[in-house]
């Protein structure tokens, strides 16, 4: 059972990271979890209105406002999502 | 009095540096000016001197800002966001005598000579003899007509533009010193600029701020110094609605503005309804750089009669339709000297005498209200900044050799590729050298572009082509 829960984990992370990847159009190998908002010229808060949207979109979620505002980082963002209990 | 002599001394603080936190009276603040002033006294002994200033929401880049217009020099205010070479191609264009920006920015020409570190800004001086041209004694401010896309392109202001323009919006926004606006836009942009100026001639508390809304560290600053007021465009509004302003708790929060093109009415129709509810006034208001920054608004209580509307007339200004070909002109005293390419126009006095074709053009109704219909030229603003296409177009075949087209809306910027391997450089370049947003642009290959029977690209049916 852990073992699967891990592995829907990380299938999740993946999905993230993919959606991080074509929004901010930046390969997927430059998205690790100290990728920090703002400290790229691609994630601004245009790019960043638009990540919110494509989120919500691909997991049928409509994310909180204080959990926008605290997105700061894909680390972030992947531990905030966990909340949601997404389902892929 | 003009509202950079910072003649407001009873007023307690000016500054409030977000990152810093450092307060001013406008005494003081004073004080930083006049060190700037000698400084610059001690560079250039030689009349009026053209100074590039970098900006950042600063108390750094305020004070050589007010140094400049109290010190009767002339000064281009640019985003530090512009590339490198964007960046030197201005320079070697408008050859500033002084530049003043941020310490970590890349290495300048090397006729250029750091001299001075202050609060994080270098003062750098041509090291030669300015060759430049003599510089028009009404000239206070150059701004991009672009942003980011560094075409060379200036407008130019004079002081009594500037001055005109914060009388009028302080008297229709009925500024008042209590106010306090957190800087939610960037100095260098007209609109951001005009925020600034109108509060220091009531004498206002300014919240220098280079944060955003949709950062932490904006709301925690919001909620710590409660400011009165901010002032956004059309996406910023987005950002808004998508964090649920509706239910924010903002007790120190009167006044909203918004400008920078136009925003959807429904958009309008929630912040009015929102506002309404919070006790927050919401002012649409419409211009641009060439009028210094404000040509109208729409009063607060009027905004249900005349919602997709630009309004009425600032005050000191009127607006009238081209009989003709129904362009908007707007006459008033902020109308800018005219534009310029290169350092010799600097010389150039006022060109237009108080009368500006807008290139929009509009309707009328039996209330007076003007509304846009359109544009002469073509121009988009995606993100509030204004993104000529044509400019765009010679851009890209300059640096590729092949003819793109580029066509657009507020929300979108299109452009058509004749083939699929210049999709990712058109998209780089726009992106990485010219400041625009992937998420509002789309880039495709069409090799059939529709034309109209003069040979000429019929742009709107581009447009619905590379939507579809």
């Amino acid at each position: 059972m852990k073992e699967r829960e891990a592995e829907s984990m990380n299938d999740q992370n993946e999905k993230i990271r993919k959606i991080f990847a074509d929004v901010l159009g930046i390969p997927v190998e430059k998205i690790d979890d100290d990728l920090q908002y703002n400290s790229i010229p691609e994630w601004d808060s245009i790019a960043h209105m638009a990540l919110i949207t494509a989120l919500d979109k691909s997991f049928d979620i409509m994310i909180e406002t204080e959990d926008i505002i605290d997105m700061s980082s894909f680390g972030k963002a992947k531990e905030i999502l966990q909340k949601y209990e997404v389902v892929l | 009095m003009n509202f950079w002599d910072l003649s407001h001394s009873g007023k307690s603080i000016v500054v409030n540096n977000s990152e810093t936190r450092k307060n001013y009276s406008y005494l003081e603040f004073q004080d930083r000016v006049d060190a700037f002033k000698a400084e610059m006294a001690a560079q250039n002994t030689k009349g009026k001197t053209l100074g590039f200033i970098f900006c950042r929401n600063s108390p750094a880049a305020l004070a050589g800002y007010l140094a400049a217009l109290q010190g009767k020099q002339a000064v281009c205010l640019l985003s530090v966001q512009l590339a490198d070479f964007l960046r030197d191609e201005l320079i070697r264009i408008y050859q500033p005598d002084w530049i003043w920006a941020p310490s970590e920015m890349g290495a300048l020409p090397n006729n250029y000579d750091g001299k001075r570190e202050w609060e994080g800004y270098r003062l750098s001086c041509i090291s030669r003899e300015s060759k430049g041209t003599e510089i028009h004694p009404d000239l206070a401010v150059l701004l991009s007509t672009s942003g980011t896309t560094g075409t060379p392109k200036m407008v130019r202001l004079s002081y009594r533009n500037l001055q005109a323009n914060a009388e009028s919006i302080a008297e229709y926004l009925r500024l008042t010193s209590n106010e306090c606006p957190v800087t939610t836009l960037p100095m260098h942009y007209s609109y951001g600029l005009s925020v600034v100026n109108s509060h220091l001639q009531v004498g206002a508390t300014l919240l220098l701020n280079n944060h955003d809304m949709m950062t932490r560290s904006f709301w925690n600053l919001f909620k710590e110094e409660n400011p009165t007021s901010f002032a956004g465009v059309p996406y910023t509004f987005q950002m808004l609605h998508r964090l649920k302003f509706e239910q924010m708790q903002l007790p120190s929060l009167r006044t909203i503005t918004q400008a920078g093109g136009h925003l959807d009415v429904q958009y309008q129709e929630y912040f009015q309804k929102a506002c309404g509810r919070m006790n927050v006034r919401f002012f649409v208001m419409y211009g641009q750089t060439e009028a210094t920054a404000r040509i109208s608004y729409i009063p607060v209580e009027k905004l249900s009669d005349c919602l997709g509307s630009i309004g009425i007339s600032i005050p000191d200004g009127r607006m009238e339709a081209d009989p003709e070909t129904q362009e908007l002109i707007y006459h008033g005293p902020n109308v800018m000297m005219g534009y310029a390419e290169s350092r010799k126009d600097l010389n150039k006095g006022d060109e237009l005498n108080g009368r500006l074709r807008t290139g929009d053009i509009v309707r009328q109704d039996e209330r007076g209200h003007f509304y846009i219909q359109g544009r002469l030229k073509r121009f988009i603003k995606p993100f509030g900044l204004r993104v000529n296409l044509d400019d765009l177009e010679s851009m890209i075949k300059k640096r590729f050799q092949k003819a793109c087209y580029c066509t657009g809306d507020d929300s979108h910027l299109l452009i058509a590729v004749p083939h699929e391997n210049l999709t990712q450089e058109v998209k780089n370049l726009m992106v990485d050298t010219y400041g625009m947003k992937l998420s509002t642009l789309r880039v495709s290959t069409l090799t059939d572009i529709p034309r109209l029977e003069t040979g000429k690209v019929n742009y709107a049916a581009l447009k619905d082509a590379l939507l579809k």
